[in-house]
Formats: C-alpha cells, structure tokens, sequence
C-alpha cells in the first residue's frame, strides 16, 4: 500500500450519502453483497447521517446535487474558509447561535445583519426542519420547487 | 468530515473470483482490504470512491493468482481540527465524557474542556451543566455538537518480544472533543426553542 496523495479532495456528508446509497442500489441491482466489513461500516454511515438533527434525515431531501454550487455562490461575499462551508452544508446552523459555532471569531469578522442575511441564505438554499413557526411552510415549499426544477 | 485520499496498491485476484468481472473482483478486494479500517495520519477507510488506474493483470511463479496494480481513490472518515460534528454520549467519567458516532467509537471530550460550571455528578454518573441557575444534563446517548480539537494515534503493528504482552491494546485513531464554546453540548439546549 502507498498513499499517493493524503487529501485529494474534501466531500461533504451529502456527497457521501449520494455516493453510498449509489453504491447500494447497484448492489442490490447486481444481487449481490460487498465485503462484510464493507457492509457494516456503510449501514452504520447511512444510519448516523439518516439520524435526527443531521440534516440529511429529513424527508424528502432539501439537498440537491446543485444546491453545493448554488451555496458557494451565495455565500462567496462573505470570504467563508472551505473548512467553514463544508459545515456550513454538513450541519446546515439554522440560527445566529447556531452558525457562531461553525464559524470562527464570527462577532469580529462579520455584522448582525451580515450574520442573519447568511442564516437566511442558508434557510433559503438548504431548507430546514418543519417548524411551528409560521414561515416555515413557506420555506419549504420553496425547497420543493428546487426539487421540482432540478 | 470526509476526505477522498489517493492509494495504489497491488490487488492480488484468486481463482476463485476469475467469474466475477475484473473490475468487480478488485473492487471487492480492495474494499475488503480497506473499509471500516484505520490507516496511520490518513483516518477510517469507508469505501472505494473510484479506481484511477490498472495495470494488466500477471501471474507470477508458483500461485495461481492474477496481480494487478491498481490507483484508486477511498472515501476517508477524517474530521479536521477545528470542524464541529455531531456525536452521541457514551459514558461519563470523572475525567470527561466518552462520546461515539454510529460508525466511530473513540471520541473523547476531557473534563477541562467542557464549559465553566460544569460539575461531575458521582452518583448518577454523568455531567451536569450549572448555568444562570439551571442544572443542564449531560445524559447519555443524548445528541451533542462538539469541536474537534486534536488527534491522536497510535500505531498497532506489532512492536515484536520487547514489549510486554499483556499491554492493553490502544485505538488506532482517537478524536479529542471540545464542548466549551457557545452553542456545543446537547443539541436540545440551543435547538429546541
């Protein structure tokens, strides 16, 4: 064994989700089954990224294969590190609070309003739980037409 | 979280997989060789991502077996320093708290790094946050956010006679947790308005 290169790349959980469940469906398709190491560390996988608060457990989907694009365009103003958008779209912060964990020295860096415009951008492209706060539909509805368009 | 890392390596095909399709046959070799394994300073193998590149295939002297060389990229479970994550209580000890992740067991957030206030509870065995008058429980398999801040790994190769044998033998890769900052801990308290 030799590593060729240590990071060739950085994924985010949605990408590997995609990735797995491809990966399962052809299984299933060919009838047959991976190695038995393989099996379990991806039911595992899919289990911890299918499970509540992780975004990805929510059905359907908010997440499209575009909406990573869609993000980093959004969010390109605000000069975010890779690192900070690859959480950004792994926990999708759903609040002010929420997004001061993902990113660094936020108080310095940006203004509360740049703080909740970027709240609202990721509200808007990623989606979020139904909530009993009143736009919640509203916003859920728009990441049903995202589906619908893709 | 996840990184795609760069391997080659040399896939050896045994007769008895010469029905499958080649591809198929290295894939499951390579899979079988890598997934839900440890490689040292790279992280948890998941799954073959894609093969770059084969070789032909040779049979060498003596065995019946096909060697093929092979590049491939492996999808790798590799938080970075610095990156938050979710994660599930384990246990709690006076020293910290042992959390897990369904596929990942060796996280570790020391007592020093959960936030001002925090007590260790010895009779009910967990940790509990005393904050503006309020006492926050750190109960297990409760959800957490957590920062990871360090790694540590140990290398399993055997180190041969000289080292005793009854050594409990440690994880290849653990994560070292922080819980101190504003917004980590138990996702309830910040999500559940």
């Amino acid at each position: 064994m030799k590593v060729i290169e240590a990071q060739a790349a950085v994924l985010t959980n949605y990408e590997v989700l995609q990735h797995l469940s491809q990966q399962k469906n052809l299984y299933k398709l060919r009838k047959r089954r991976g190695p038995p190491n393989l099996e379990t560390v991806v039911r595992e996988l899919i289990q911890y990224l299918q499970s509540h608060p992780n975004p990805l457990s929510q059905k359907p989907s908010t997440y499209t294969p575009n909406c990573i694009s869609q993000l980093l365009e959004r969010l390109s103003p605000y000069e975010l590190s890779k690192g900070e958008v690859v959480m950004i779209l792994n926990l999708r912060p759903a609040s002010v609070a929420a997004l001061n964990t993902v990113i660094e020295e936020m108080a310095e860096r940006f203004s509360d309003e740049q703080q909740e415009e970027m709240v609202n951008i990721i509200l808007e492209v990623l989606g979020q739980f139904e909530a009993s706060e009143p736009n919640a539909n509203g916003n859920a509805d728009d990441a049903a037409d995202d589906v619908n368009a893709s | 979280m996840f990184i795609l890392t760069k391997f080659s390596d040399l896939v050896q095909i045994s007769p008895e997989d010469f029905s499958k399709h080649s591809i198929v046959a290295i894939e499951d070799n390579i899979n079988a060789k890598y997934a839900n394994k440890v490689v040292q300073k790279i992280g948890l193998c998941i799954s073959l991502y894609d093969v770059l590149w084969t070789s032909e295939g040779l049979i060498g002297h003596g065995t019946g077996l096909v060697n093929v060389n092979v590049e491939f990229r492996m999808i790798v479970f590799r938080p970075f320093k610095g990156e938050v994550m979710l994660g599930r209580i384990r246990s709690s000890t006076p020293s910290g708290i042992h959390l897990r992740t369904d596929f990942f067991d060796d996280i570790f957030v020391p007592y020093e790094e959960l936030p001002q206030g925090a007590e260790y509870n010895h009779s009910e065995q967990i940790w509990i946050w005393n904050f503006d008058e309020e006492r926050l429980f750190y109960d297990n398999h409760e959800m957490v956010r957590f920062q990871v801040i360090d790694e540590e790994w140990h290398d399993q190769t055997p180190a041969g006679p000289t080292a005793a044998e009854d050594t409990p033998a440690k994880t290849p890769y653990k994560i070292k947790g922080s819980m101190a900052a504003e917004g980590l801990g138990v996702c309830l308290w910040w999500d559940g308005a």
